[in-house]
């Protein structure tokens, strides 16, 4: 799981452009939305285009994505659930 | 005749024109057969969460127009009118080249968004939260002088205070093509930029914003009287037809003009006119040329115009930009002619107030 959480952060940071953000300083139980990273609706999208490209799990339902994308932990957490890759 | 007063001004060019005490302390030579603009440390003048979106040509963009909203002392304005030949470039490659090199999937919204012509406009409108007419031309050689045609027919509908910008960048790839089609000069030529016999020009990117005001205040360094453009002249008869009537609708002639810049591009199939001119500007007035300065590209005629400011406001024609050996008494009027292409020419017409 702590490999996964890593390789997400540096993920994220490449595909949401965070170049400001270095990996040691994102908190895998912090929120990604708001008051954590500070991501919005488009770094939503990107998430979900994210998720797809790299681990082939299709978010269907949009209502999903506030419990999958709450923290890098819970999304780590269902890419070991769902993902093939 | 309506006049625009120009109250603010900031440019990034391939000079170090970000510093806005810049003067030709120093002029710096192309890097190979381009220039690149000279850039600020964005995070000056962007917060880091709209940062991250931006490509190039919006971080240029949107930093010229704070500086010259600062510069202008105002908070908001009646309308935003932006100019681009390119428009986001960046962004438009990297959303197709992901579309060709995903197989058409996976197509994230970021680049998609910030890549439409209009989005420098756009994000200067939202960090202001200006909710007033907001327009973006791009019609090639001639985006930015549209725009300050139709900041001048505003002014003749009422509106008071508008923000205008060229805009223009280039990537390594577009660079690359433009290479292959040999549209570059293949060496540094130590012909002047006027005398070209060769063809191929240098390209060049950056940005120039102005705050225009309908009435002259304590704020106003310069004005510009009109502009006039011309598709694709015949002769070079034509253009001076063309400029005699131009000058004549403001009272004047060729000999009031202190200094005319001209747009030699170093390619000769197109400055081929403008080269045949120059005897009779260099008679009249002081010629004088400016795209060894910025480089060739669709709006260089914003960095004109912000250059031509700077000469009133400095009443100085420097060496490095003067083709004569003449210099003016005074600065009142500068008259700029473009041309971008062989196709595209445009005269303004900038006096000092």
């Amino acid at each position: 799981m702590d490999a996964l959480i890593e390789k997400l952060k540096g993920q994220i940071i490449e595909q949401l452009n965070l170049a400001e953000v270095k990996p040691e300083e994102i908190n895998p139980d912090s929120p990604l939305f708001g008051d954590g990273l500070g991501l919005d609706s488009i770094d939503a999208l990107e998430l979900i285009v994210l998720l797809e490209k790299h681990y082939g799990i299709k978010i269907e339902d949009p209502k999903d994505g506030k419990t999958i994308f709450q923290s890098l932990r819970t999304m780590a957490e269902y890419i070991k659930a769902n993902g093939k890759s | 005749m309506v006049k625009a007063y120009i109250n603010g001004t900031g440019c990034i060019s391939a000079q170090n024109t970000i510093d806005e005490s810049w003067f030709f302390e120093t002029v710096a030579p192309p890097s190979v057969d381009y220039y690149n603009a000279i850039e600020p440390s964005y995070k000056e003048y962007i917060a880091p969460n709209l940062l991250r979106r931006m490509g190039r040509a919006i971080k240029m963009g949107v930093t010229t127009a704070s500086i010259a909203i600062k510069n202008a002392g105002v908070t908001n304005v009646d309308a935003i009118i932006t100019g681009t030949g390119l428009g986001c470039f960046e962004d438009s490659e990297r959303f197709l080249l992901a579309l060709l090199n995903n197989d058409e999937q996976f197509l994230t919204p970021t680049s998609f968004i910030q890549s439409t012509h209009n989005t420098v406009g756009s994000q200067i409108a939202l960090i202001m939260k200006c909710h007033n007419y907001n327009f973006t031309y791009v019609h090639r050689g001639f985006s930015f002088e549209s725009c300050l045609q139709d900041a001048m027919m505003l002014f003749n509908e009422g509106k008071e205070s508008i923000l205008i910008g060229g805009i223009e960048e280039h990537t390594p790839n577009y660079v690359n093509l433009y290479r292959r089609a040999k549209k570059f000069q293949e060496q540094n030529t130590a012909v002047p930029y006027w005398k070209s016999e060769t063809s191929g020009t240098q390209m060049g990117e950056g940005a120039a914003f102005f705050v225009l005001n309908k009435h002259q205040t304590e704020k106003s360094v310069a004005c510009v009287e009109g502009i006039q453009t011309l598709y694709k002249p015949k002769t070079t008869e034509d253009i001076l037809d063309k400029l005699t009537a131009f000058l004549k609708m403001y009272s004047l002639t060729l000999a009031d003009i202190d200094v005319t810049l001209m747009g030699f591009s170093l390619d000769v199939n197109f400055d081929k006119k403008l080269q045949e001119l120059l005897p009779t500007i260099e008679k009249e007035s002081c010629p004088a040329y400016f795209k060894h300065l910025s480089g060739e590209y669709h709006t260089a005629s914003a960095f004109a115009l912000w250059l031509a400011t700077q000469l009133i406001e400095k009443q100085n024609l420097p060496k490095a930009i003067s083709i004569s050996q003449k210099a003016p008494t005074a600065i009142k009027h500068v008259l700029i002619i473009n041309q971008y292409l062989g196709i595209n020419y445009s005269f303004m017409l900038v006096a000092k107030v």
